[in-house]
């Protein structure tokens, strides 16, 4: 772009464009190659985007998909806003009381890498196969990185904003509530929206070894008769299912965190 | 007033030893007195103003205040801290009123007072602004406000206008002394700057470092109102003399004087 006159530059404004989102055209690219790659390798697990999608709307129709997804939701919901809690708490008592740091960490890091399925048969014998184990498994998938990131968040506090706040005489609590917390809320953020994605896999994954309720369990039924058709349309709706709650949680993090300058922000 | 009686401040240094950050510091500041302390970095200026504040404690000797012992912070001291120490999610309005909400003041009663003194440090308009949106220069205008709002007898102020460019730090110098013959106020002022201790000061306080001591109080008997105009005050003899004073006892103290490089080598190897 060297030399542009005013009528190239002209010509060029006057040039019809549709806007198109960029995460469509990502969306749309990867449903072509998925398509033209399971037209052509023929292979028995691997249906055609066009079909899984049909199968999805077929499933949405007959009111399957609708009435799964609310019981799904519920255990998400329910789940997630346990770890929400759970998490910020602990993560910033973590941050902030090196003791609290000592008792806990080994435990937060160790559950963080241990596989969270692997307590799905202690939370069934514990709650039985009802909703309290499934929301348990989706707790255990997002806790942990949500008290880890906060209470990294919390230590990364400046140091002058909190030596201020105690001068002009902060409390404990002021200095927790009206510094320390919204100061580690953009960083804290980035552990949250992690944590609601592994809440998702964790909902899937106990509806599927726990309780065969809710999507988990059209899954299971679909993976029975071996309709690859169906398990994808169901992996779409949990996708979709996920990418929604993400964009929920990006709501929250701009709404709290519009002060971040931009730049700064993603 | 603020009287510092012997006191002494130890640090423990990196190979284990202890340093002296301040060492049998004796110095009382009348009311309404605007005292600059000036040294080297490491003198323990900071280290002297944070003892005041009541942010950190130390070994021997007394700090009293208005005839009472510092233990912790409170609301008779307030402070303007050299990186403005802002909340960057507040706007100007609710930085200036931070102080007051921490006092549990209600909403109606804090912000009253923090608009009357966002006028006050010629922010007016700027209300609504967050900290990001302003200069540096505005952003400490903010800092002093927030200070002024809890009306505290002392001020402390911990090189205020160390960060900011030579034209922007003029106009706060002479905006701060407007405001101080105005309300007068105790102030306590560290700087390392020689012409900032003296324009402001009515005694200059020269710290020395390793250990942090005073080396010398050198009064400042320039009439007021005094004015930080280029070629007015600064170019007078009674300002220059001063300086020169102040720059005779500070260059044998710089680590680069080759002298006081000498005796620190010698010392090292006897130590």
């Amino acid at each position: 772009m060297t030399a542009t006159t005013p009528a190239a530059r002209s010509i060029v404004r006057r040039t019809p464009r549709v806007a198109v989102p960029p995460p469509l055209v990502g969306l749309l690219a990867g449903a072509v190659l998925w398509e033209v790659v399971a037209w052509s390798a023929d292979a028995a697990f691997l249906p055609p985007a066009s079909a899984v999608v049909a199968r999805l709307w077929e499933m949405t129709v007959d009111g399957l998909i609708l009435s799964s997804l609310a019981s799904s939701l519920a255990n998400l919901v329910l789940g997630f806003a346990i770890s929400l809690v759970l998490g910020l708490t602990l993560g910033v008592l973590m941050g902030r009381y090196r003791p609290v740091d000592a008792a806990l960490g080994v435990y937060m890091y160790a559950l963080l890498t241990a596989p969270s399925l692997v307590f799905a048969p202690v939370f069934f014998s514990l709650f039985g196969p009802g909703r309290a184990s499934i929301v348990a498994v989706v707790v255990m998938y997002s806790l942990f990185i949500i008290v880890i990131s906060t209470a990294s968040a919390v230590r990364a506090v400046p140091e002058h904003l909190t030596e201020m706040a105690h001068l002009y005489g902060a409390s404990e609590r002021q200095l927790l509530l009206k510094v320390v917390v919204p100061a580690a809320l953009p960083l804290a953020m980035a552990g949250i929206r992690l944590g609601i994605g592994r809440a998702v896999t964790g909902m899937i994954n106990g509806e599927m070894f726990i309780a065969v309720v809710g999507l988990g369990r059209v899954l299971t039924q679909a993976g029975g008769r071996f309709d690859s058709e169906s398990v994808l349309a169901v992996l779409l709706a949990v996708v979709l299912v996920a990418l929604g709650a993400v964009g929920l949680v990006q709501w929250a993090d701009r709404r709290v965190n519009g002060w971040l300058p931009r730049t700064a922000r993603e | 007033m603020i009287e510092i009686r012997g006191v002494t401040k130890k640090f423990t240094g990196r190979e284990g030893g202890d340093v002296h950050a301040l060492k049998d510091v004796n110095l009382t500041v009348g009311d309404n007195e605007f005292l600059t302390v000036l040294g080297p970095s490491g003198c323990g200026k900071t280290t002297l103003l944070r003892a005041i504040a009541g942010l950190i404690g130390w070994e021997e000797g007394d700090i009293v205040v208005d005839g009472e012992s510092v233990r912790r912070p409170g609301p008779d001291r307030a402070m303007v801290f050299q990186n403005f120490a802002l909340l960057p999610w507040a706007t100007v309005l609710d930085n200036v009123a931070f102080g007051l909400e921490l006092r549990g003041e209600s909403r109606a009663v804090r912000h009253a007072k923090a608009r009357e003194l966002i006028e006050l440090v010629g922010l007016g308009g700027f209300e609504s602004r967050l900290p990001g949106e302003l200069s540096g220069g505005m952003q400490q205008r903010v800092g002093l406000a927030r200070a002024l709002a809890v009306e505290p007898n002392v001020l402390l102020m911990d090189e205020p206008f160390g960060a900011l460019d030579e034209q922007t730090r003029r106009i706060l110098q002479e905006e701060l002394l407007s405001i101080w013959e105005r309300r007068r106020l105790t102030v306590v002022f560290i700087t390392h700057s020689m012409e900032e201790a003296v324009l402001l000061g009515d005694r200059v306080v020269l710290m020395s470092p390793r250990p942090g001591r005073i080396a010398e109080i050198v009064p400042v008997d320039i009439p007021r109102p005094r004015s930080a105009d280029v070629g007015g005050l600064e170019q007078s003899p009674e300002f220059t003399a001063i300086t020169s004073r102040l720059w005779e006892s500070l260059r044998t103290m710089h680590p680069d004087h080759r002298t006081s490089a000498r005796a620190a080598a010698t010392q090292e190897v006897a130590g």
